[in-house]
């Protein structure tokens, strides 16, 4: 236990947590920090957001047809509204559009300026919430009634998902808005904690090799067992850091404010068909073991790299290729759309797989090769 | 008991050693050799850092590979290059090492305060080692050496760095560790062992050349080491001729000590011979091909 903890000193020293710092002080702020500054950005993604929330409110995490029937009853009710504002104003009476039929069929394109100078005002220099939320509320309407239509192209997999879902009643009928932003917010999470761990987790093994430390360890009592130990150091240094950068990062998406989504099903966000239903709650979970699984995945690679190669720009050139191929292969695949049906349902689980049989595997072969290896430092 | 039985070292095509044969008891034994002749590469062996390409070696009968951490337990290595973290004290460290030597915190603060007296450091013990000379660092070495009480000490060229004063006072060190327990040191100064080894342990070309006393190796030159004064014009003359030992001015002329195996000449003077004459005369071709 001593011998642990003296390993996880070495690998969590002030210096490496200022790197952990700097690193996430950067990603924060040129990748992560819009996705919770500007959520929801702007209109009509805030009336989206305050309509998901009053739908949740009046009918729960999902929406049936009767319950449909009141969505376009609130939606009769604020056309009204948008009626009588439009009545109330004689520069819109004038033009002819004192209803809001008529201002949404009036051809736009070739309006004259006093006529675009009535639309600014509605939206921009009153920012008249009706006009903004009955837009929102065309959209879900429009997205209710093609609810069962399936897009084209198709695999005989993907259109057995959405024969299960049909049958199943569960639809794409409640703003994709939160689900959207938390798909960009957490994978930029994911890179961010995926750089730290990396970063973190290299040099720890080199370290020792490079100051010529090994002879003293491996000729000492415990002897080239301190390998396993230094690997377990490391693991439980990556569970750690992941940790504690997940409490910080899901701490500041908590700001986004989007707990009353946590019971809707992901189906039924719009737009995002998946192979499997969790609750909203349940994928953020999903994704942060998910997180969890690529961090111990790299840390382990990290270190074994660490054990092999002969000096630092190796060990950072080394792994490149392995980070850049899951950014480009894995990050959708098994953070940012791990269930969605635009990836084959095999995907995630097979990658997940590959990527963490081929960083234990790895483990394995260093600890196998460090037992007998001639240490010639 | 240490036996060295038949022991190979290759790496590739490249042979180190060969057909090493040896046993250590207890004493202090002497590793001698010039730099590149093998010696980093049998201490490492010995301290199970590389294995034999072929043959063995034993403690007491069973295989150090095979004992494996019952052997680490007997052994404390200082290797030629001593690592260490420039953040850490020698306290600090020591007290690493002491963990991955099984020692307990109560015991190791014990040892190492008196450890730390023994390598005059006790005042710089809570300093860090990134402001520490190459002499300090060596004593920290020998330090964490000493630490589980070795039964088996090897240290490989541990006077490196070391002032005359410091060098002296290892020597004394030594004398008194290895009246209890197996001593080997590695070195290609001869002075550092001279006084104070049981035993010698000459390699050359790959293979073992003296394992014995100073004394029966400086037997081997018998007659044959003497001094005389030679002019400087005859002096390029005299070392084709001989192996000169060494050369010393005075009063403008030469003194020169050197080796003859045959006829003495009259005004030549026969001296006892020392470990560095055997030393410089075995390794006299490796010597010159090495300037």
């Amino acid at each position: 236990m001593r011998i642990l903890w003296n390993e996880m000193k070495k690998i969590l020293t002030w210096k490496s947590l200022l790197l952990l710092l700097i690193i996430n002080c950067i990603l924060y702020f040129f990748l992560i920090d819009f996705y919770i500054k500007h959520f929801p950005n702007g209109r009509p993604a805030l009336d989206s957001y305050r309509i998901g929330i009053e739908m949740i409110d009046k009918y729960g995490p999902s929406m049936d047809d009767e319950e449909f029937k009141d969505f376009l009853k609130t939606y009769d009710a604020q056309v009204k509204e948008a009626d009588q504002y439009l009545q109330s104003d004689p520069q819109a009476v004038e033009e002819g559009i004192d209803t809001y039929k008529k201002f949404m069929d009036y051809d736009w394109n070739n309006a004259p300026q006093e006529v675009w100078k009535i639309r600014e005002q509605i939206f921009f220099e009153e920012k008249v919430n009706t006009f903004w939320e009955l837009q929102e509320r065309e959209r879900l309407i429009e997205f209710h009634e093609l609810k069962e239509m399936e897009p084209g192209g198709t695999t005989p997999a993907q259109k057995k998902q959405y024969a299960k879902l049909a049958k199943e009643g569960i639809f794409g009928n409640y703003p994709e808005i939160v689900i959207t932003n938390f798909h960009d917010y957490i994978s930029n999470v994911a890179v961010a904690i995926l750089f730290s761990v990396v970063a973190v987790m290299s040099p720890m093994i080199l370290r020792d090799r490079t100051r010529q430390i090994v002879p003293l360890q491996y000729t000492a009592r415990k002897g080239r067992s301190l390998l396993k130990t230094k690997l377990l150091a490391g693991f439980l240094s990556t569970l750690l850091v992941v940790t504690s950068l997940l409490v910080i990062y899901m701490g500041l998406y908590s700001l986004n404010n989007t707990s009353m989504f946590f019971d809707v099903r992901i189906n039924t966000f719009i737009g995002n068909e998946s192979w499997y239903n969790p609750t909203f709650l349940q994928y953020i979970l999903f994704t942060i073991g998910g997180i969890y699984l690529v961090g111990i995945a790299f840390g382990l690679a990290a270190m074994g790299f660490s054990t092999i190669v002969p000096n630092t720009l190796t060990l950072l050139g080394v792994q490149i290729p392995f980070v850049a191929g899951f950014l480009i292969f894995g990050l959708n695949r098994m953070i940012t759309f791990p269930m969605n049906m635009w990836f084959p349902k095999w995907q995630m689980p097979v990658f997940f797989g590959l990527l963490l049989l081929s960083s234990l595997i790895f483990v394995w072969y260093v600890i196998r090769r460090e037992k007998k290896m001639d240490i010639m430092l | 008991m240490i036996v060295v039985k038949d022991v190979c070292k290759r790496y590739g095509d490249f042979t180190a050693l060969e057909d090493i044969n040896l046993e250590f008891t207890n004493g202090l034994y002497g590793l001698l050799a010039p730099n590149g002749a093998g010696k980093t590469t049998l201490i490492k062996m010995l301290a199970t850092l590389i294995s034999p390409s072929s043959g063995e070696i034993q403690y007491n009968g069973e295989n150090i590979v095979s004992m494996d951490q019952r052997y680490r337990e007997l052994l404390g290595f200082l290797p030629q290059q001593f690592g260490f973290y420039k953040n850490y004290s020698p306290a600090q460290y020591l007290f690493y090492l002491a963990a991955l030597k099984g020692i307990s915190k109560q015991q190791a603060r014990i040892k190492i305060d008196e450890l730390l007296a023994k390598v005059a450091l006790s005042d710089v013990k809570h300093k860090k080692m990134k402001k520490f000379s190459g002499g300090m660092i060596q004593r920290v070495g020998i330090a964490q050496a000493l630490l589980n009480d070795p039964k088996i000490l090897i240290l490989d060229e541990p006077t490196a760095g070391l002032d005359p004063k410091e060098r002296a006072r290892f020597r004394h060190l030594l004398t008194d560790l290895a009246r209890e327990r197996l001593v080997i040191i590695s070195t290609h100064i001869v002075s550092d062992i001279e006084s104070i080894a049981n035993e010698i342990i000459m390699i050359k070309n790959k293979r073992l050349l003296y394992k014995d006393s100073v004394e029966q190796i400086c037997e081997t030159l018998r007659d044959a080491v003497y001094e005389t004064t030679v002019d400087f014009s005859q002096l390029d003359e005299f070392r084709k001729r001989f192996v000169l030992l060494s050369e010393k001015q005075e009063y403008g002329k030469m003194i020169v000590r050197f080796i003859h195996k045959g006829d003495k000449e009259e005004e030549w003077i026969p001296v006892h011979p020392q470990l560095e004459d055997v030393f410089l005369y075995e390794y006299q071709d490796e010597m010159v091909e090495g300037l």
